[in-house]
């Protein structure tokens, strides 16, 4: 019920603003307050769902022929809780962060999207059949695809949104065709029934959802429209894209695995497999990346193969019997995709936080931006370490869930081994790689010396923006400490995932109890050396002097490490991966004079995407050119001849093979 | 724990004697007299006098290093068992945070160092950020094969109580396979020979040397305190893996430990003699190589192995 009026809050949040139009600032006090105060309410709603013992179900008939049906469960709860947080803090951040007052006319028109985005995702969690949750996917697609197209004007924005429609609408195609075949074998738009299929056909099934699903989710190699969409959008539509939005994908595997109920191992196998390449594939591109937004949205590529890795691992423990495994492992997925949603908002607001003060993502031209910027770069700060899964944050606490889970998985001999082995080495390597990217975040963007004279003119962001930040800041630093207030939600949701009772070894509190153990531990000797420090410091001498050049004495800003070449020898050595096209004129001369020295990173998958799939089907295209003639009579024949030859083929099913 | 805590006090007091061995053991084998033997105690001294130079590209980031190092590598030492017997804390799942915590620690060191907006410094870090990728997968591989091995998440279980992993178990032969995966991570991490070379004075050059150039006084002094931890807790990692298994007096025990320990600094100390610096380019190899060792130790464990 709460949420039913937060949705319903939050639809009115997104028509206010046209009444309001032209006026910028009084179209969006209405939209802010009343999606604000909608996600309020329905993050209120979903904590009441998440313990509540019955699922609350709702379902009409509409148009007479589609029945549309919903069902809040635990699952569909704690997703709601994800999405309502983030969307609260995305609308209080647009308060301050639209302020173009040249651009009043679509930002107004954004928050509409904005509205219908929120819902729809709310929606698709909480779909009960087929044709619910493919009305949702489509209005979700569809809404965010507009909201990218915001800075319109740039040709690289256009061009990004439309390879965000043509995934979207290629992941949908194969969607439905997993819903068409479950429906051919169930007889039913319900999900329910499919438990008893054969085992081959539930595989079909499920790799079909998979490659549409996947494509929502940035799974390697279905992501490359992530990268594009991301940095196109305004920073608050794309930490809702990157926090939540993706995870709608991971949703829907969850649940075509609950409505599945498979046997075998095969499932999480594919999907362990797909996490391994998905997280080292992420972190790979992001270190190499140079736009900051650009690096948010591989990274967010990085935590869903975190999140795919535990999901596997959780799987491959049911399959096999050991419900404890699994138990642990899902448990670790779902609090990392909690935990992602928050610092990843919290470092796309970041990065817009940037953009907006220094009116550039070019991580090679910023620099020292934390002395202007101290909030922001305090926040960021947060952010990346709670994204590298450092401890004391809430990273952390997720991938400690994930790594117990495959270190249990030791004792497995044969494949399984090699399984658990792949988990933990990939875990470990895409762990350090994090670090190694965010550190060049930091380093590069908040640190050392200005890069060029905008980076040195920034200024801090406004009141809005600054509380948007601060709230999952905060959050990642509780969840760090004392993850003991989510054990409850993320155990319930474990158990349905796992479809059973609680069990004995199925207890998170000791762990969480050790962890904030280790982080007591660690913070009262962070503060026995403070103490320590400040002694040895007192009365002494403090000064200050430029850096200490090895005997150069006119430093430039330019002289430092740029971005490109603190990550270069990482990415050579997976350039396999991350192609880095140089070019370089070289030094003539004894006394060189100016050089020409430019480097970019490609992406693999999107060269092979490109070379193997779009180029063929534009040729094969061009051939069939001849149909499409801009004569509509002609288009309307089509369609009756396409209906006939369908009602013909149904009718006389001799025709059929 | 009652035990254990003098022993930990007592380490304290040695980190420093001990990083002295090294250049000590150095200067032997070249024929020189070198460094007295207390060396790293008075330079101690002499850092934590000083007063502190800061650099004006330097920002609160910079004042935190010195905190956060010498803390991540001293809650280390708290989980690290010590001769055998257990350590002052431990719980299910503390290696996860013990070596979280080294990758925080490098989280700072190198945000540190490209806060002085120095380029010798951007390089070392650099270097510093792609070297631990690798050595961090060597170390994973080898928790997991020592959590097959013990059947614990924890330090205290992989070495002491009666599934400690030494080389009195019968799987003696793979484990000295991880003895020397093992001690190349120790090289690595802790920027010693073939890696890095602690004694040059090229800034071009060096890894973990050049990312600490600007700290000065008692912050420097900090930092090196955090780095004998590190290479103390690297060595008694595999000093622990080289006892003769659990000898019963607990003196004989300390013993045989500080044997093995001394061993181990010892043997530092002569491949900084007899081996040159790699290039750049080898290095990346020289540490996956103990990643092969420690995946074909994990390998021979398993059934269809034996």
């Amino acid at each position: 019920m709460l949420i039913v009026v937060g949705l319903l809050l939050i639809a009115t949040g997104g028509v206010l603003p046209l009444f309001f139009w032209p006026r910028l600032v009084a179209a969006k006090v209405p939209a802010v307050f009343g999606i604000g105060a909608g996600s309020l309410l329905g993050l209120w709603g979903a904590i009441v769902a998440l313990s509540a013992p019955q699922a609350a179900t709702w379902a009409c008939d509409w148009l007479g022929a589609l029945r549309l049906s919903f069902r809040v469960d635990i699952l569909s709860a704690f997703f709601l809780l994800c999405i309502f947080a983030v969307s609260f803090l995305a609308a209080l951040y647009s308060y301050h962060y639209l302020d173009d007052p040249s651009k009043t006319t679509r930002s107004v028109f954004s928050y509409l999207l904005l509205a219908v985005l929120i819902i729809s995702m709310a929606l698709v969690v909480c779909a009960d059949n087929l044709i619910s949750l493919a009305l949702a996917w489509e209005l979700m697609s569809i809404s965010s695809g507009f909201l990218v197209f915001y800075d319109y004007e740039q040709l690289e924005n256009r061009r990004a949104g439309y390879i965000y429609f043509i995934f979207t609408q290629a992941g949908a195609l194969f969607l439905f065709t997993a819903f068409g075949v479950l429906f051919a074998q169930t007889g039913t738009f319900d999900l329910t029934g499919a438990e008893n299929l054969s085992a081959g056909v539930k595989l079909a099934i499920f790799l079909l959802a998979l490659v549409g699903f996947g494509s929502k989710a940035g799974v390697v190699p279905l992501h490359t429209w992530l990268p594009q969409a991301h940095p196109a959008a305004p920073s608050h539509v794309s930490a809702l894209m990157s926090g939540i939005m993706i995870k709608m994908g991971i949703y829907g595997i969850l649940r075509f695995y609950l409505v599945l109920a498979p046997e075998t191992p095969a499932f999480g196998r594919i999907i362990l497999v797909l996490g391994v390449i998905t997280g080292i594939v992420g972190v790979a591109q992001a270190l190499a990346q140079n736009n900051l937004k650009k690096l948010l949205a591989y990274s967010s590529i990085e935590n869903v193969g975190i999140i795919l890795i535990g999901l596997g691992l959780g799987m491959l423990g049911t399959a096999s019997g050991r419900p404890t495994l699994a138990f642990w492992s899902f448990a670790g997925a779902l609090l990392h995709l909690l935990n992602h949603a928050l610092f990843k908002s919290l470092l796309f607001f970041g990065a817009g936080s940037v953009m907006h003060g220094s009116h550039t993502l070019e991580m090679d031209r910023l620099g020292g931006l934390m002395k202007r910027m101290r909030f922001t770069g305090l926040a960021f700060l947060i952010g990346s370490l709670a994204i590298c899964g450092l401890p004391p944050f809430n990273g952390f606490v997720s991938e400690l869930l994930i790594y117990v889970s495959a270190f249990r998985g030791s004792t497995l001999e044969g494949g399984d081994f090699l399984f658990a082995v792949m988990a933990v080495v990939s875990l470990a390597v895409i762990g350090g790689l994090a670090v190694a990217c965010f550190t060049k975040v930091i380093g590069i963007v908040f640190l050392g010396e200005p890069r060029s004279i905008a980076a040195g003119e920034v200024h801090e962001s406004k009141l809005s923006m600054k509380l948007a930040m601060m709230i999952p800041a905060l959050a990642c630093i509780i969840i760090g400490l004392a993850p003991m207030f989510l054990i409850r939600p993320i155990s319930a949701t474990t158990l349905q995932l796992l479809g059973r009772a609680a069990f004995p070894g199925a207890d998170l509190r000791p762990v969480y109890i050790n962890i904030s153990f280790g982080a007591a531990v660690f913070l009262g000797i962070i503060v026995l050396i403070l103490g320590l420090r400040t002694l040895l410091y007192r009365g002494k001498d403090i000064v200050q002097a430029p850096t200490w050049g090895c005997g150069f004495t006119r430093p430039t800003a330019r002289i430092q490490y740029t971005g490109a070449s603190y990550a270069s020898p990482l990415v050579g050595f997976f350039r396999a991966i991350v192609p880095v096209r140089e070019s370089f004129d070289g030094l003539k001369g004894l006394f060189p004079g100016l050089v020409n020295y430019q480097s970019l990173s490609e992406d693999r998958a999107e060269q092979l995407s490109v070379e193997a799939v779009a180029q063929p089907l534009v040729r094969l295209m061009k051939r069939l050119r001849w149909i499409q003639h801009g004569n509509i009579q002609l288009y309307i024949a089509y369609i009756v001849v396409a209906i006939i030859a369908a009602a013909m083929l149904i009718s006389y099913p001799v025709f059929l093979p | 724990m009652t035990t254990s805590l003098p022993l930990f006090l007592g380490s304290l007091l040695l980190l420093p004697l001990l990083a002295g061995l090294i250049p000590k053991v150095k200067a032997f084998l070249t024929g020189k007299k070198g460094p007295p033997l207390l060396i790293k105690y008075y330079t101690l001294i002499k850092l934590l006098a000083k007063g502190s130079v800061y650099s004006t590209s330097t920002t609160f980031v910079f004042r935190a290093a010195p905190v956060v190092v010498p803390a991540v590598y001293l809650t280390a030492l708290l989980f690290l068992p010590l001769a055998g017997m257990p350590p002052v804390l431990s719980f299910s799942g503390d290696i996860i945070l013990i070596f979280y915590l080294f990758a925080l620690g490098r989280f700072f060191t190198i945000c540190a160092a490209l806060d002085t907006a120095s380029p010798f410094e951007g390089m070392g870090t650099s270097r510093e950020a792609f070297f631990s990728v690798l050595s961090e997968a060597t170390v994973f591989m080898v928790l997991f094969l020592f959590c097959r091995l013990s059947s614990s998440l924890e330090l205290a279980g992989f070495f002491t109580g009666s599934k400690a992993i030494n080389l009195s178990r019968p799987e003696a032969g793979l484990l000295l396979l991880v003895v020397v995966a093992m001690f190349i991570v120790l090289l690595t991490e802790n920027a010693r020979v073939p890696v890095d070379d602690p004694a040059t004075h090229l800034e071009l050059t060096m890894i973990h040397e050049v990312m600490i150039l600007d700290h000065s006084g008692p912050d420097l002094a900090l930092l090196e305190l955090g780095a004998w931890c590190k290479l103390y807790f690297y060595a008694v990692f595999v000093a622990n893996i080289l006892l003769p298994g659990q000898v019963s007096p607990a003196g004989l025990r300390i013993m045989a430990f500080l044997g093995s320990l001394l061993l181990i600094y010892a043997v530092i100390g002569v491949v900084e003699s007899v081996t040159a610096r790699y290039k750049m380019p080898m290095v990346p190899k020289f540490i996956l190589t103990s990643f092969a060792f420690a995946f074909f130790a994990a390998i021979l464990t398993l059934e269809w192995a034996r």
